[in-house]
């Protein structure tokens, strides 16, 4: 792998050649000479620059206290897990989902070698919880007296195909079924939205009294004349395409 | 929509039925011979469908194959059909010839050799009873003390058990009966068969809900369930696990308890709610929904529904049904079918409903079920779950079982933030 040896021959017989062949001065060497690098200059042979940090690494310590929301571990890949109390975000970052302190930990029972990251309630409290120990939740919410405007009373009863019949509820039968149902109340809806439900507008059409021949399933007769009838269509908007086209180009 | 079959193919139905009617004749009637007769049967029934009223049919719960027959058969008859509507409908065509007089001779030497198995596990069967007789009958001094013996005798029985089973398991008619659901669930290869269909995908699917549902950790420690308990609401089957509408479980559950060992057991219920929001604590409690006690349980009588029950016999808390408030999470409903071992003090294994109904008082909020079922011979023994959560009817429900507080809605929160830190002065200057 070495480059190849220029061997240069001594000046004095190169004056000697030269004064001997003027004829042909071609012989001299270049004066400038190529020599390929031995080693690349550039990129990653020779320790690119690092670039800027990426801040990675624990932004909370052990019973620190955070809330939903805080970081608690940056990481590339998953150096720590997500335990209790805890989410992994998209970049494998940890993260707190309730309020509390910051727990490291290891869990043989769930896996043998992972680390995870929890957050518990009460300051010194350990992690894991003991397998068969019921876990502890925190409820979270605010209760408050609903208004009453927002109860539904007994008329929602028929929502769900339940109707009630000598003291029980049943499901409604094709026979107890009212063929029109009528228009409900419009009500307020998730999204303040006051508008009757989407199985009451379904059946808009029938309260209109709008008849539907009935769906026959290989009904071939049919499934001719409609295809004839499309076919019929289509020449006519092709004929009226074409003329339009002709004229267009006029 | 379908057209009903009398209408449609008079001759393939003719087809169908003719081995069905000569099926009362065993002796291997080949359809040939009757055909001359089938075929003013055939010409009639054609003539017939041209007038309005349809004949009536002769529905067999063996050979019943579309759901119009079946449905037909349960409302003129209140027959359900035997079997699976594909070997239902290969029944129709089948001559129905007995396995003994099958004409295939590879087939009937291989009953030969099960026969003869069967035979020598019979022998067996007949030695270990006489030996476990003779074993029972040892002073336990001679056989190296009682927990030696008991031991022994133990592990007697359970070959017992294992022989009985072993003896009819290649039994090609016991499979069938089974197949058809005509298992006498007395006999223990009925109760076997069941055991392994129920482990093969139901209990499957029940532990995987309960671990899947933190049942495990957070109503008990353990559980292994050896009953099948399926659940209902009047027509309704729920499976495990299901949101059911707070409506439907208004009315006491229906349940179905299937043991696989032998005996009648008193069994308890209990209904547990481990999502009751407790505000004051900022944590959930639990609630008894329903206890029943001393219910007999045996393999073959094995429904109970809970509205039957008797009031002063066995129920100490009776049906609240399931309801949640609006934004509170879902509520899980774990119901467990908890067995009354048989101890010193009751040697039938029954619980005084009056005691237990002062130690518990009126308190079903805060019920809990560890502490139930600890130290009192009650071992649960099977369990199903459902879920509830707030819909438009838990209003009436609530009002109608005069439930107080129900009139509160949820709401989140508001997320606490961090104090914020100041920097030291210095950075600013």
């Amino acid at each position: 792998m070495h480059p190849p040896r220029i061997r240069i021959p001594p000046l004095a017989t190169t004056c000697r050649s030269c004064l001997s062949l003027r004829s042909r001065p071609s012989r001299f060497l270049p004066l400038t000479q190529h020599r390929p690098a031995s080693h690349a200059s550039q990129g990653r042979a020779n320790k690119a620059a690092p670039g800027p940090g990426k801040r990675l690494g624990a932004k909370k310590g052990a019973s620190e206290l955070v809330v939903p929301g805080n970081i608690i571990f940056r990481q590339r890949g998953t150096h720590w897990f997500p335990g209790e109390n805890c989410g992994m975000g998209r970049d494998h970052t940890i993260f707190a989902k309730e309020k509390g302190y910051v727990t490291f930990y290891k869990d043989p029972a769930a896996h043998p070698k992972r680390k995870y990251i929890g957050v518990v309630f009460q300051r010194g409290e350990k992690l894991p919880v003991p397998r068969n120990a019921p876990r502890r939740r925190r409820l979270g919410l605010v209760g408050r007296e609903r208004v009453l405007s927002t109860i539904a009373t007994a008329e929602g009863m028929e929502a769900g195909g339940l109707v009630e019949s000598q003291g029980t509820m049943r499901q409604e039968g094709m026979k107890t079924r009212s063929k029109v149902p009528a228009l409900r109340k419009v009500e307020l809806r998730p999204g303040y939205q006051y508008r009757e439900s989407n199985w009451s507008i379904g059946r808009a059409a029938e309260r209109a009294n709008v008849r539907v021949r009935e769906y026959k399933r290989g009904d071939r007769f049919l499934a001719w004349r409609k295809l004839n009838a499309r076919k019929a269509r289509n020449a006519e908007r092709r004929a009226l395409g074409s003329r339009k086209k002709k004229g267009s180009s006029k | 929509m379908a057209l009903p079959t009398y209408t449609i193919r008079p001759a393939l139905r003719c087809l169908r039925r003719a081995p069905a009617l000569g099926s009362g004749s065993i002796s291997s009637s080949h359809s040939f011979k009757t055909t001359t007769s089938k075929q003013d049967e055939a010409t009639v029934e054609t003539t017939t469908s041209n007038t309005p009223p349809p004949p009536p049919l002769d529905l067999d719960p063996n050979t019943v194959s579309t759901r119009r027959e079946e449905r037909l058969l349960l409302r003129t008859k209140g027959v359900h059909p035997i079997g699976s509507r594909r070997r239902r409908a290969a029944l129709q065509s089948s001559d129905n010839v007995p396995f003994e007089q099958m004409p295939y001779q590879c087939f009937q030497e291989a009953r030969k050799v099960l026969q003869e198995d069967r035979e020598s596990k019979l022998e067996q069967i007949t030695e270990m009873r006489r030996r476990i007789a003779r074993w029972q009958n040892i002073p336990a001094e001679e056989c190296g003390g009682e927990v030696a013996k008991k031991g022994k005798l133990v592990r007697m029985q359970k070959y017992l058990e294992e022989l009985k089973i072993l003896a009819d398991i290649n039994d090609p008619v016991i499979k069938k009966r089974f197949e058809d659901g005509m298992g006498d669930m007395n006999r223990p290869i009925y109760r076997h068969l069941a055991d392994q269909k129920w482990r093969a995908y139901k209990r499957l699917l029940l532990m995987q809900r309960i671990s899947q549902m933190h049942i495990v950790p957070d109503i008990l420690a353990h559980i292994d369930p050896t009953a099948e308990v399926s659940l209902g609401f009047g027509r309704r089957n729920v499976q495990p696990g299901e949101f059911v509408d707070s409506r439907v479980s208004e009315m006491p559950a229906r349940l179905n308890i299937q043991v696989f060992d032998k005996g009648e057991r008193f069994v308890s219920i209990a209904v547990m709610d481990p999502d009751v929001p407790d505000e004051e604590r900022d944590t959930f409690g639990s609630r008894c929904h329903f206890l029943a006690v001393n219910i007999p349980v045996s393999p073959t009588s094995t429904s109970v529904p809970l509205s039957k029950l008797n009031k002063d016999n066995h129920i100490v808390y009776p049906w609240l049904p399931p309801y949640a408030q609006k934004g509170a999470p879902y509520h899980r409903l774990a119901v467990f079918v908890i067995q009354q071992d048989k101890t010193s003090f009751s040697a039938d294994g029954r619980v005084d409903v009056e005691t237990l109904r002062k130690s518990m008082g009126r308190r079903r909020e805060r019920f809990s079920f560890r502490r139930f079922t600890q130290g009192k011979n009650m071992h649960p023994i099977g369990m199903h779950l459902f879920r509830s959560k707030w819909d438009d009817g838990t209003d009436g429900v609530v009002q109608r079982a005069d439930i107080e507080g129900f009139n509160v809605e949820f709401t989140r929160k508001k997320p606490e933030k961090l104090p914020y830190k100041k920097k030291d002065g210095a950075r600013y200057r």
